[in-house]
């Protein structure tokens, strides 16, 4: 019965929708789950669900002790993100596509970019507190986290440039120009936006270390730190939440725009 | 017409550190003449076509084409590969373009050439297509378009249908002839297969091993359309053949 059920509603919804539905039905499961453990064990360092929804009424509509809203805290953060995550994109993809085509450059500099990429962001941190204030220190700091991902994996993408493909138009007599626009950058896009995609998860982990380190009140790293010192486990919850749910919907946006700009790999074959 | 200046006209020859591929390789082609150059594998015909269209410089000697030092950039030149050279990421109807764009020609004359080249060849109703939604033929049969549709000086073929299947080759073959015939180009098509060479050419130029040379430049009067299963095809098919195999 169950199976003919299922069978009914496969052919009613069209298989985006399936997987919609079935992701919200999880996120209920997980919820109910929590509810039910929390309700159980009932502590008040395991707060239940609708503890931490009350709280983040509260912080979206009265804000924090200092009347600062859960809004305003978001945005502080995205905007940062946004700003370094930006920034990294910008400079990691002509570097990388720069270093990919020329094979000397590349080699000659290595040691002085690749020791760069194993200095974690967040080992950048008592410098910037020193050089950069406000949102400059944090769009620097997201920007170490960004770069890396983008330019390396352009820079691995550029290798994957068909000698082939570059034939075609060089018989044509196309430009260096024209084949870097129209051969090279076709073929590497997919790994750029693979790149931006990494780059993304690495300036959110970035965002919050750099706001646990104080400096400025507005930030959901900030935020959390300061429910840390009161002792209020749901704000913190919050803070989490919300961070994971801004970095899901932003990796959703990149993901629509693979899909979109890579129609001629996610076609299904005839 | 005027057959004093050929065309194309070749004297070269190459080598590569110590390595001599081409030892001395002198022709001529004429214009709209369709000529194959057939030999055995590893002679070094891919590279004679890289130095045909003026991406390989040759150690010694040049290639002219119209009386002029070959030059992808002056000349129109297309080149069918061996290997499938579609590029992914463009529709059929772009891929067919991509010549036509580089040589920045307007955008009403592109569309008329590709809408051309297009019902020639047979891909209506595949133009919005991706390359990897179509079959191996099919891609060939695309790339054959895009080096169709520009004016082509010289069409350089490098055994494009060596991976078809054989009814879609034999297609494919009076295909390309229909083609020519239609749009009159300079053709160089190499391959290895000479029932192919015999049943296409108007002339056939049959190399040896390395260091290459000429060994036949044979014409071929037979009237088109061809039957391979004529005498006077199979004989021509055995001279070629011991040609190729003599020392």
């Amino acid at each position: 019965m169950l199976s003919s059920l299922f069978n009914s509603s496969s052919q009613k919804f069209s298989p985006g929708i399936k997987a919609a539905l079935l992701n919200v039905l999880a996120l209920a499961v997980f919820l109910l789950l929590w509810q039910m453990l929390a309700m159980w064990v009932a502590s008040p360092f395991f707060p239940p669900v609708d503890g931490v929804f009350k709280a983040f009424k509260n912080l979206l509509v009265k804000g924090d002790t200092q009347g600062i809203s859960l809004g305003t805290h978001a945005w502080a953060s995205l905007y940062r993100v946004l700003l370094g995550f930006n920034l990294g994109v910008f400079l990691g993809v002509p570097l990388g596509l720069l270093m990919g085509l020329n094979k000397s450059l590349y080699n000659s500099t290595r040691s002085v970019m690749e020791p760069f990429r194993f200095i974690p962001p967040i080992a950048w941190i008592p410098l910037a507190i020193i050089l950069f204030a406000g949102d400059t220190r944090f769009a620097f700091l997201i920007f170490l986290g960004a770069f890396f991902p983008v330019y390396t994996s352009t820079l691995v993408g550029v290798q994957r440039v068909e000698p082939l493909h570059k034939k075609v138009v060089a018989v044509y007599g196309a430009s260096k120009f024209y084949t870097l626009m129209h051969v090279v950058v076709p073929t590497v896009l997919p790994d750029i936006l693979g790149g931006m995609r990494v780059a993304m998860g690495a300036a959110w982990l970035t965002i919050v270390a750099a706001e646990l380190a104080g400096g400025i009140n507005e930030g959901l790293g900030r935020m959390m730190l300061n429910y840390a010192e009161l002792l209020k486990i749901p704000e913190i919850i919050v803070g989490m939440i919300v961070i994971g749910a801004i970095g899901f919907v932003l990796n959703e946006l990149l993901l629509m725009a693979e899909r979109y700009l890579f129609k001629w790999r996610w076609q299904v074959t005839l | 017409m005027t057959n004093l200046n050929p065309k194309l006209q070749v004297g070269i020859s190459h080598q590569y550190g110590n390595l001599v591929v081409h030892g001395d390789i002198q022709f001529a082609v004429k214009e709209n003449e369709f000529l194959c150059i057939c030999g055995p594998s590893g002679c070094g015909k891919t590279t004679l076509l890289d130095i045909l269209s003026g991406l390989l410089k040759p150690s010694k000697g040049d290639v002219l084409l119209d009386g002029e030092m070959v030059n992808p950039k002056k000349h129109s030149i297309s080149f069918v590969f061996q290997e499938p050279s579609t590029l992914p990421w463009l529709t059929v109807w772009e891929n067919i373009a991509t010549g036509l764009k580089i040589k920045k020609l307007k955008k009403a004359e592109i569309k008329q050439k590709v809408e051309e080249v297009i019902r020639i060849v047979g891909l209506g109703g595949f133009e919005d297509f991706y390359p990897h939604q179509i079959s191996g033929g099919m891609k060939q049969r695309v790339s054959i378009a895009r080096a169709f549709a520009t004016n082509a000086d010289l069409i350089l073929m490098d055994e494009p249908f060596v991976s078809l299947d054989q009814p879609t080759r034999e297609r494919m073959q009076q295909e390309v002839l229909d083609i020519w015939k239609n749009l009159k180009r300079t053709i160089v098509f190499v391959t290895h297969n000479l029932e192919e060479a015999v049943f296409l050419g108007d002339r056939v130029i049959i190399l040896s091993e390395k260091p290459t040379s000429i060994k036949a430049d044979l014409p071929i009067d037979l009237p088109r359309p061809r039957d391979p299963l004529s005498i006077e095809f199979t004989e021509l098919r055995a001279r070629c053949f011991s040609f190729l195999h003599q020392k």
